[in-house]
């Protein structure tokens, strides 16, 4: 074990060099994008089966040229605050490189202006939360340079809820409850076997 | 399989290894798997491994049940509470049905009566069920306690503490090595069988399970109580004495240095369990490192183990060789005290290589010192050894609540100087171990008194009716093979025969 340790111990020292503390802001970023989606305020929809469309454009009232660094958009499924609460594995941190407000890809598509459209099947892996959409514009290097949003500045309004899949199966619960079953009438089995050991000896 | 049966007081050599006169071993020989003794331990430390494996198969998931179950994390930190809290009743509980039944039927009994807990982990559907089932695999850290039991029956006094130390350290080194092999379970149930996430780590679970069921039928038809036979086998032919129940609990309780250890091993094992429930966490948060990264870490703290417990029994044993009991104190109480000081200079260090390094050789002392605490053990009483060995199992749990509950819940502390704050508690609670005294072998600070043997000491656990009766034979023969434990001075001492009584 001593080795392992020791390579690791090297390999976290390397990489303590290498990580880089810079990068950017989401605070800097401009609300440039106008997102849009299907759900009405509140609504609850399935994992896996119910889907929400997501439209989004540039907001025009911005200069032109505003947008002339805008290579792709990635649009994401975010967390709204009530399901950050006391859930720090999802926190909202201005760093966007450390943030974890927003980890489920809905989809990427190159940057054009307006006519953007995608129809989204919840995915199966989305847990069961309280959620909102954000668009974000990435620059030809791939760092954020806009945003834009289906909820407002405080992540308080048009929030809609996703029901995840319970990961159950009809078959788990057989053999669950069947290997629990057995091992514990094998143990009153094993009582009964010790039982008549010990009978067979007392009669020697 | 037939079990080896001999009449007791035979003393033709039947076994693989050399034994003493209660057919003890007096060698230990790690690639045998003879019957009895190495067959035991070999049978001991793997199911010991396969309850730390289910106990602690969920943290290295928890990213993906926490999805699935909706928890939070004070859902998460009560789960890890309940994981390590049903054992302390329950270490108890299994001294006691060690004494009155035997190893071999406790152990594979509590295997496979927490098994359905860990089968029942793939239906949990809410934090209320996660939290059910965590605490029920739980009540499995108990066989630590059968396991201890069974070596201290199988292995002479000389032995008795690298016994003890390597099915203890091997069998903890479940609790690191489930958090390398649940995700790898994991990643093939989800990426080569295809099932989704929320699926995945259900049938994960039965993975442990099965391994967990399976070491219990291999300990109930391979294994064996005592040298001679087994419990029911010898006690329906008269060559063992079915003990009472009430007056075995009663010579464990009223046996101070029985509590006294309890508090040693909550601050060295209750330090293990803590650490393995909030290391992987500490490092991410502190660290910024990434979920992996952090599990390797975190797995790695539990697999030094592999040598490290097993380490703590030889230096043990090495220390009693020389200066006998007062030896093995003194090395339990300096490890202790290094462990301490290591644990409060992790809290402080701010670089993620050194604070690396320094959690190994942490961990290191720490699981030196649980290998040193049952190198006594095992000599505190002979009549309730299973109860004794019970308590100072449940110390160690109590000791891993108490320190969670104090330190590492809610923000009162951060997660670092939780840790330093530890430290200081493993060096002040260190302090007991100077209290110990054993007539027969001294203690810490004095000498052993004059003229006191070690039969004065264990057979003052037995009344005067019952040594009539002769049920005190095996305490008669178990005080012979201890008088090692005066050291190189005392071994040449002759034994007088007018015993006083002890406390």
């Amino acid at each position: 074990m001593k080795i392992p340790a020791g390579f690791l111990v090297v390999c976290l020292m390397f990489s303590c060099f290498v990580a880089t503390s810079y990068g950017v802001l989401f605070s800097s970023l401009k609300d440039t994008l106008i997102v849009t989606a299907t759900h009405t305020q509140d609504q609850v929809l399935k994992a896996g089966e119910e889907q929400i469309t997501v439209t989004w454009r540039f907001n025009q009232t911005y200069p032109a040229g505003t947008d002339s660094a805008y290579k792709t958009v990635k649009v994401k499924l975010c967390y709204a605050p009530i399901s950050q609460k006391d859930r720090k594995w999802r926190k909202t941190v201005d760093l966007l490189k450390k943030d974890k407000t927003c980890p489920h890809k809905i989809v990427a598509r190159p940057y054009t202006a307006s006519n953007n459209s995608f129809t989204w099947t919840i995915e199966r892996d989305i847990p069961s939360a309280v959620y909102f959409v954000r668009a974000f514009a990435l620059n030809a290097q791939e760092e954020q340079v806009a945003y834009g949003q289906t909820t407002d500045a405080h992540k308080s309004s048009n929030l809609f809820t996703v029901q995840a899949i319970t990961g159950r199966h009809v078959g788990l619960d057989v053999a669950s409850i069947c290997f629990s079953a057995f091992s514990v009438v094998s143990l009153a089995g094993f009582f009964y076997m010790e039982k008549r050991k010990g009978k067979v000896a007392q009669q020697k | 399989m037939e079990e080896v049966v001999q009449n007791p007081d035979n003393n033709d050599r039947k076994f693989a290894l050399p034994v003493d006169s209660e057919h003890k071993a007096t060698e230990f020989r790690l690639l045998s798997v003879s019957t009895p003794h190495m067959r035991a331990f070999h049978l001991s430390w793997i199911s010991f491994f396969s309850c730390f494996f289910s106990t602690f198969a969920a943290p290295p998931l928890i990213p993906i049940i926490r999805d699935n179950l909706n928890l939070t994390a004070t859902d998460i930190g009560n789960a890890g509470i309940a994981s390590v809290s049903g054992a302390v009743f329950a270490r108890v509980a299994m001294g006691t049905a060690c004494d009155l039944f035997g190893p071999r039927l406790a152990s594979s009994g509590l295997i496979l009566l927490t098994a359905p807990a860990v089968f029942l982990s793939a239906i949990a559907n809410s934090p209320a069920a996660f939290l059910m089932v965590r605490f029920f695999t739980g009540f499995s850290l108990a066989t630590f306690v059968s396991t201890q039991f069974w070596m201290s029956s199988m292995f002479s006094p000389t032995v008795v503490g690298t016994a003890n130390g390597l099915s203890a350290g091997w069998g903890n080194l479940g609790g690191g090595v489930t958090q390398l092999v649940m995700p790898l379970v994991y990643s093939l149930i989800h990426n080569n069988i295809g099932s989704t996430e929320f699926t995945a780590w259900r049938i994960a679970f039965f993975f442990p399970a099965l391994f967990q069921a399976l070491s219990a039928y291999a300990v109930f038809f391979w294994g064996q109580d005592m040298p001679d036979g087994n419990y029911n086998t010898l006690e329906k032919s008269g060559e063992k004495h079915k003990d009472s129940f009430s007056q075995v609990l009663y010579h464990a309780v009223t046996n101070y240095r029985g509590w006294i250890l309890a508090v040693a091993y909550g601050y060295c094992f209750g330090i293990e369990l803590t650490v393995d429930n909030i290391i992987a966490q500490y490092f991410f948060d502190r660290f910024d490192v990434d979920l992996n990264t952090a599990g390797i870490i975190a797995a790695s703290f539990g697999l030094v183990n592999m040598f490290s417990r097993p380490i703590g029994g030889l230096f043990s044993d090495f220390a009693a060789k020389r200066y006998g009991m007062r030896g093995r104190l003194w090395m339990l109480w300096v490890v202790q005290m290094g462990g301490g000081l290591l644990c409060l200079l992790l809290g402080k260090i701010g670089s993620l290589g050194l604070s690396v390094a320094v959690m190994v050789l942490f961990s290191v002392f720490v699981q030196a010192a649980e290998g040193l605490t049952f190198g006594v053990v095992p000599f505190v009483s002979r009549r309730s050894l299973g109860v004794i060995s019970g308590m100072t199992g449940g110390g160690g749990n109590v000791g891993a609540v108490l320190t969670q509950v104090i330190f590492f819940r809610g923000s009162r502390y951060s997660t670092e100087e939780g840790i330093s704050l530890m430290g200081v508690m493993i060096m002040c609670c260190s302090v007991v171990i100077m209290l110990i005294y054993f007539p027969q072998w001294g203690g810490f600070f004095y000498g052993p008194k004059k003229g006191v043997t070690e039969e004065d000491y264990y057979l003052s656990e037995w009344s005067a009716a019952e040594k009539e009766q002769g049920f005190h034979k095996m305490s008669l023969k178990f005080s012979e093979n201890s008088r090692r434990q005066r050291g190189r001075k005392g071994a040449a001492v002759p034994v007088q025969s007018d015993p006083p009584t002890i406390v």
